[in-house]
């Protein structure tokens, strides 16, 4: 009975925890501009961080080895450097996007300014890192972000025509006043939403925090192939709910409230109520998963004690990055930069980011030294070897599509 | 975790020991091996004694001028010490098991200490000034492709373990060398391993026995046969 309470908590942590700012601005924005079009995209990325997730938590349960132990120990310390460089600035970045995104959620129900509010969030959050254990931190904020089912629930309620919707997200019908390069620029947009680079270091590096073995393999393949996709539901379900509401009004998505706005017209007062408490949520889940991540990796490299499983004086530089990345997010975020932007910026370098991580695990997922018999079956590695090529087309498309469209204008 | 011993077994330094986590007794992390010592003798022959830690193990083996300039820095900022250059040491005695990572018989606290004087009759090397050595066959003739891993093997004599070089892997120094398809320890994804193994068809291995001098100053290693083909694990050690 306690193991089937533990693989529900995983499962429900799971999908609390799967949406994060990034889903939801890029899901909104795309719903009501594009329909469910793009919703294509959300299942193959979705069907992506399960591959890699898998992969690396079964890294992590056999060998005990986290994401930047493998790309030092298969890259050398040179390109592993510059990886650790390049993957640092994406996760620090997504980093700011969550902290503002949790400053913007408040703002919509204090009406004070997110300017105001980031030091205080960025205080808490670190706070949070500094003297929260693992599993309580990760569990209560991923069973608040649940929440989020209110946009389920509001989709359900618009009675929307769903032939309509699946035809749309089955042919992938782009709307015909836009261009293809901004449709090209919203599908890795909502790619790398959907496959951010941090999740994988923070769940494997959560592997080991837990301490799991080759016993829990079962466990966390539930997770990641029953939570993850049912994350990935609600992500569509913020895109329907744009497409249905925001679509017809021609509303541009860029600011958080226009993103509960169709669960306002749904549900009212108390539907609101609920969506804020899910963005509150989940952009905080989020915001203490990207600063960890940042601290994992670089304690990763650097070969120092990380992780919330020995006392923070046990792992002072890694607790040190925390706070010197919490300072420095909070010193972005005081310039008044706009938290929505950021977003839009941090999930399309997501997208460039992901082959230099996901290459040497896919490698090391195969190596018996590492894991014995629990080396890629063949499905693993037919997917594996499949997303590598998405993932590399996609890395190589983002930066020229960025610049050509102008950041999807 | 719980894989045999591979210390006790034949080894790739670079592939099997090189930056990989240093774990405590206690579980606890201690650092990354950064580099290894290498002690020549007498008789040249080259033994694998150490792991050395810490920014002046670590910041010569970035190369180039990111690693010029670090190391740079890394005096800098604390120009007064006279050790500053000297990498951090864990005998080798002290490693309990190799896996995945490097557990240690000790805890963690006042692991690490500096190299000192090396015994009479020997001379202190490091794994990363070996790396990237050129290779020069009979009569001079330059080898095409360079040193990239050091293939050891270990033997117990008398209660002590010691780990001696047998043979350098000799490539073209061509990207991936680090992730197993050249040495056949991963053979998939077959699409992966396919590009990688072409990449490194002409990485060979080059026995010691072979090696008549390896010039430290000037960097290249001396030999009297050309590098062979790689051998399998099974028959080497």
């Amino acid at each position: 009975m306690k193991r089937y309470l533990q693989v529900a908590l995983g499962i429900l942590t799971a999908i609390g925890g799967f949406v994060d700012i990034g889903d939801l601005v890029t899901n909104a924005q795309v719903g009501a501009r594009f329909g469910m079009s793009l919703g294509g995209v959300v299942v193959l990325g979705v069907l992506g961080i399960c591959v890699y997730a898998e992969m690396s938590g079964r890294v992590a349960a056999v060998s005990g080895r986290a994401t930047f132990d493998l790309v030092r120990e298969r890259l050398g310390p040179r390109v592993g450097l510059l990886n650790l460089a390049a993957s640092m600035a994406v996760t620090f970045l997504t980093f700011v996007a969550e902290i503002g995104g949790v400053a913007l959620a408040l703002e919509l129900v204090s009406s004070v300014s997110e300017v105001l509010l980031v030091p205080f969030v960025g205080g808490l959050v670190w706070v949070i890192l500094w003297r929260a254990k693992f599993s309580p931190m990760e569990n209560t904020l991923g069973l608040a972000g649940l929440a989020l089912v209110v946009f389920a629930v509001a989709l359900w309620q618009l009675g929307p025509d769903w032939g309509a919707l699946g035809h749309q997200l089955a042919t992938a019908d782009k709307p015909a006043g836009e261009a293809w390069t901004t449709y090209a620029y919203y599908a890795v947009a909502l790619f790398g939403a959907a496959m951010t680079p941090y999740e994988v270091f923070f769940f494997s590096s959560g592997g080991v925090e837990e301490r799991w073995t080759a016993k829990d393999l079962g466990v966390m393949r539930a997770n990641v192939f029953i939570g993850f996709p049912l994350g990935g539901a609600l992500s569509l379900a913020i895109a329907g709910c744009a497409a249905l509401v925001l679509q017809p009004a021609g509303v541009t998505v860029d600011a958080l409230g226009q993103v509960g706005l169709p669960v306002a017209v749904a549900l009212g007062k108390v539907g609101v109520a609920v969506a804020v408490i899910g963005f509150v949520a989940a952009t905080f889940g989020a915001a203490c998963e990207t600063g960890l991540g940042v601290g994992y990796s670089i304690a990763q490299y650097f070969g120092w004690q990380w992780g919330k499983f020995v006392k923070a004086d046990r792992a002072a530089p890694f607790h040190a990055v925390l706070l010197l990345s919490s300072l420095a997010a909070v010193g972005v975020l005081l310039t008044s930069v706009d938290p929505i932007v950021v977003t839009e910026l941090s999930v399309v370098f997501s997208a460039l980011a992901l082959p230099l991580t996901y290459f040497p695990i896919l490698v090391v997922a195969n190596d018996p030294d590492y894991l014995g018999e629990h080396t890629n079956d063949r499905l693993a590695n037919l997917l594996g070897v499949f997303y590598l090529v998405v993932l590399s087309f996609l890395s190589a498309a983002a930066l020229p599509l960025l610049v050509i469209t102008k950041m999807g204008q | 975790m719980d894989r045999p011993d591979r210390l006790s077994r034949p080894m790739d330094a670079v592939l099997h020991l090189l930056d990989r986590q240093i774990i405590d007794r206690d579980g606890l992390f201690a650092g990354k091996v950064d580099d290894l010592e290498l002690t020549e003798y007498d008789d040249r022959t080259l033994r694998l004694t150490a792991l050395l830690v810490g920014p002046p193990a670590l910041l010569p083996r970035l190369g180039g001028r990111l690693g010029g300039w670090l190391l740079d820095m890394w005096r800098e900022l604390g120009v007064t010490r006279a050790d500053r250059d000297a990498p951090g040491r864990i005998d080798l005695a002290d490693v309990e098991h190799l896996g995945s990572g490097v557990t240690l018989n000790r805890p963690r606290a006042a692991l690490v200490r500096t190299q000192g004087e090396p015994v009479a009759g020997t001379v202190r090397r490091r794994l990363g000034d070996l790396l990237g050595m050129e290779v020069r066959g009979p009569a001079g003739v330059r080898v095409r492709g360079r040193v990239i891993d050091v293939r050891v093997a270990s033997g117990r004599p008398r209660g002590g373990r010691y780990v001696v070089a047998r043979s350098l892997v000799v490539s073209r120094g061509r990207p991936g060398s680090l992730l197993g398809y050249d040495r056949a320890s991963v053979s998939r994804p077959v699409v992966v391993d396919r590009v990688i193994s072409w990449l490194h068809r002409h990485t060979g291995e080059l026995d010691l026995a072979d090696v008549v001098r390896i010039d430290w100053e000037a960097r290249v290693v001396h030999a009297t046969a050309e590098p062979g083909p790689l051998r399998a694990e099974d028959d080497r050690g």
